[in-house]
């Protein structure tokens, strides 16, 4: 056995990632577990209306900020743009009762009108990811007069499109009976996602990383991934109910039958401007889910750009690093 | 002088062996041993596959190659065989027996429990089916594919290649079985009884609380309710107060729905 034989298990051992973020931030708002940051400036203004990134509730944020040569948030800075990010925190038994209605209503209304009222503006621009990017499309809908353009990244509307394996899945079990009056655990949403595909994320992955022989930065990058992906809070249990029920089970919002709190949320009210990010090799958001919103929309001005990628290439991939945040910007820039 | 890829791959497949590191480091790599070890038979399984082929037709080796892989991921623990197995809690009580006297309520609580647990099982033993169905039914199109235009020459890489492949046959089976209604059907059971289970344990833990004074959970998820109710109302008068609230639409205060006490 050489030296050399260990040195992908010893710079794997040795990997401390750290995988909390790495550009500078001010966190301006907190709202019990809920935290509103602003990210620090480090290049020109190119566009004046603040952004506000909506993550989903099923992943921590900081995969939009995992390291500094694999960040949408920095590409963003990068071009100039005012970020902001909502960390929506890791739910507890307290919050067991925390319904959609309260994340919209509360949390990401909170939010919203933080932003707004501190640069002293009527509307901003939302970027909501996968899960966030229902959430967003749900604000924009409740509340169009405080978005300015929205930008959608893998996030499904359609949740029947044939593709949908999580889908299907849901679709047939009684999701009230999982959720009970508690929270849904992130360990049993991981096995979820883990059996969509298993012998490729149970196994190839890491016989591929050892096969690769990676350095020590090559071993980071991974463990901030692997990080990344189980870290995963849990699901305060009624909006968890009631996003399966309404979402994947009952496919309302791209019904036209969504109503929270006794609002209905209808796309077709949605008239800003609207720009779609799509991965073509997403296995958790299938194309086909996201594409859909074009046909729902009332804009006029839908832009929808489909990247050769899977679902979290979007955010970490090299390849993402230099399309993703520049078409943001440059989309933005012309609105 | 190439590299001789067997002795690439044992170096590779040894790197996960535990306590083979002098510097410990393997021990930090016991979370790989079960892929390791896979990989290891992988490699296996392909050097018969190259000695056969030099010696017996290309469809025979490749046939056999398959068999063995097919043989080796029938053991793949599934994410669902994980959870719970056949090496859990034994059902107490017969489903269907008469409960009676005092403890009646406990007895009908057990048999539930028991019902739910053959559910379980017999979830779990139909999703193993399908697993084993499709790692077969990859077998066969890797063995399929092999036959029809084998490897040049045994380079780790090629092995690397060949992995790569078996992985695609064996996610395509798995992905075409698990959109199958049969299978999403055999999924919601096992989900489905696993929620039943878990409810009666809770009534059970429930009902030993309280003959202890003890709180409970609902007695907590009682006092949580109210206090978000208090929570909303609080919130909505705020939101009448401020100025330029009567231009944007709120929803109305409301009262978070009280749920039955458990039994």
């Amino acid at each position: 056995m050489t030296n050399n034989s260990f040195s992908a298990l010893a710079a794997l051992a040795a990997a401390t990632p750290g995988a909390a973020g790495c550009s500078e931030r001010e966190m301006v708002r907190q709202s019990g577990k809920v935290k509103l940051y602003r990210y620090r400036p480090i290049a020109r203004p190119s566009v004046s209306t603040p952004l506000l990134i909506v993550y989903a509730l099923v992943n921590r944020p900081y995969m939009m900020d995992l390291q500094e040569d694999r960040s949408l948030i920095r590409g963003l800075l990068n071009e100039g743009l005012d970020v902001y990010l909502i960390d929506w925190g890791y739910p507890d038994g307290a919050d067991r009762f925390t319904t959609l209605a309260d994340y919209l209503d509360d949390h990401l209304a909170g939010c919203v009108a933080h932003i707004l009222e501190a640069q002293h503006l009527d509307a901003l621009n939302m970027l909501g990811v996968c899960q966030g990017g229902v959430l967003s499309l749900c604000f924009s809908a409740l509340q169009p007069q405080r978005i300015k353009n929205l930008i959608t990244m893998v996030t499904p509307v359609d949740f029947h499109s044939p593709a949908d394996l999580l889908s299907k899945w849901a679709r047939r079990i009684d999701i009230a009976a999982w959720v009970g009056d508690g929270n849904v655990s992130g360990d049993v949403l991981n096995q979820l996602f883990l059996s969509l595909m298993p012998f490729r994320l149970t196994q190839q992955k890491y016989v591929d990383l050892l096969a690769a022989n990676p350095d020590r930065a090559g071993a980071e990058n991974f463990m901030r991934v692997e990080q990344w992906i189980f870290d995963s809070p849990d699901q305060a249990g009624a909006a968890f109910r009631e996003f399966v029920t309404w979402f994947y089970q009952e496919n309302r919002l791209a019904q036209n039958r969504l109503e929270i709190s006794g609002r209905k949320v209808d796309l077709r009210t949605l008239r800003v401007p609207v720009l779609n990010l799509i991965g073509k090799r997403d296995h958790l958001v299938p194309p086909a889910a996201s594409l859909a919103l074009k046909g729902l929309v009332g804009s006029r001005d839908y832009t929808a750009l489909e990247f050769d990628l899977g679902h979290i290439g979007m955010y970490i991939s090299a390849r993402a690093q230099h399309e993703v945040p520049a078409s943001i910007a440059k989309w933005l820039a012309a609105r | 002088m190439q590299p001789d890829p067997w002795a690439q791959w044992l170096a590779f497949s040894a790197r996960f062996t535990p306590g083979a590191s002098p510097s410990g480091i393997a021990q930090n790599a016991s979370s790989f041993a079960p892929f390791a070890d896979l990989s290891e038979r992988f490699n296996a399984a392909a050097r018969a596959y190259f000695d056969g082929a030099a010696n017996a037709p290309a469809a025979a080796a490749a046939q056999s190659f398959g068999d063995s892989l097919r043989e080796l991921f029938s053991e793949i623990q599934l994410p669902w065989n994980l959870s719970a197995g056949t090496g859990g809690a034994p059902p107490m009580f017969t489903p269907n027996s008469p409960a009676l006297g005092a403890s009646r309520e406990s007895q009908l609580r057990a048999q539930r429990m028991a019902e739910a647990w053959r559910r379980i099982e017999e979830a779990q033993r139909r999703l193993q089916r399908f697993g084993a169905d499709a790692v077969r039914e990859a077998a066969a199109t890797f063995a399929a594919g092999l036959a029809a235009a084998p490897p040049q020459a045994p380079s780790a890489e090629a092995l690397h290649k060949l992995y790569g492949t078996w992985i695609d046959c064996a996610e395509d089976a798995y992905a075409r079985a698990a959109h199958g209604e049969p299978f999403c059907n055999a999924l919601a059971d096992y989900v489905n009884a696993s929620s039943e289970w878990r409810k009666e344990l809770q009534a059970g833990i429930e009902h030993s609380a309280k003959l202890l004074d003890l709180p409970t959970r609902s007695e907590i998820n009682t006092l949580t309710q109210r206090l978000m109710a208090v929570e909303h109302e609080l919130r909505a008068l705020r939101e009448q107060s401020r100025p330029e609230a009567a231009a944007t639409p709120q929803r109305a205060p409301q009262r978070v729905p009280r749920k039955k006490a458990k039994p």
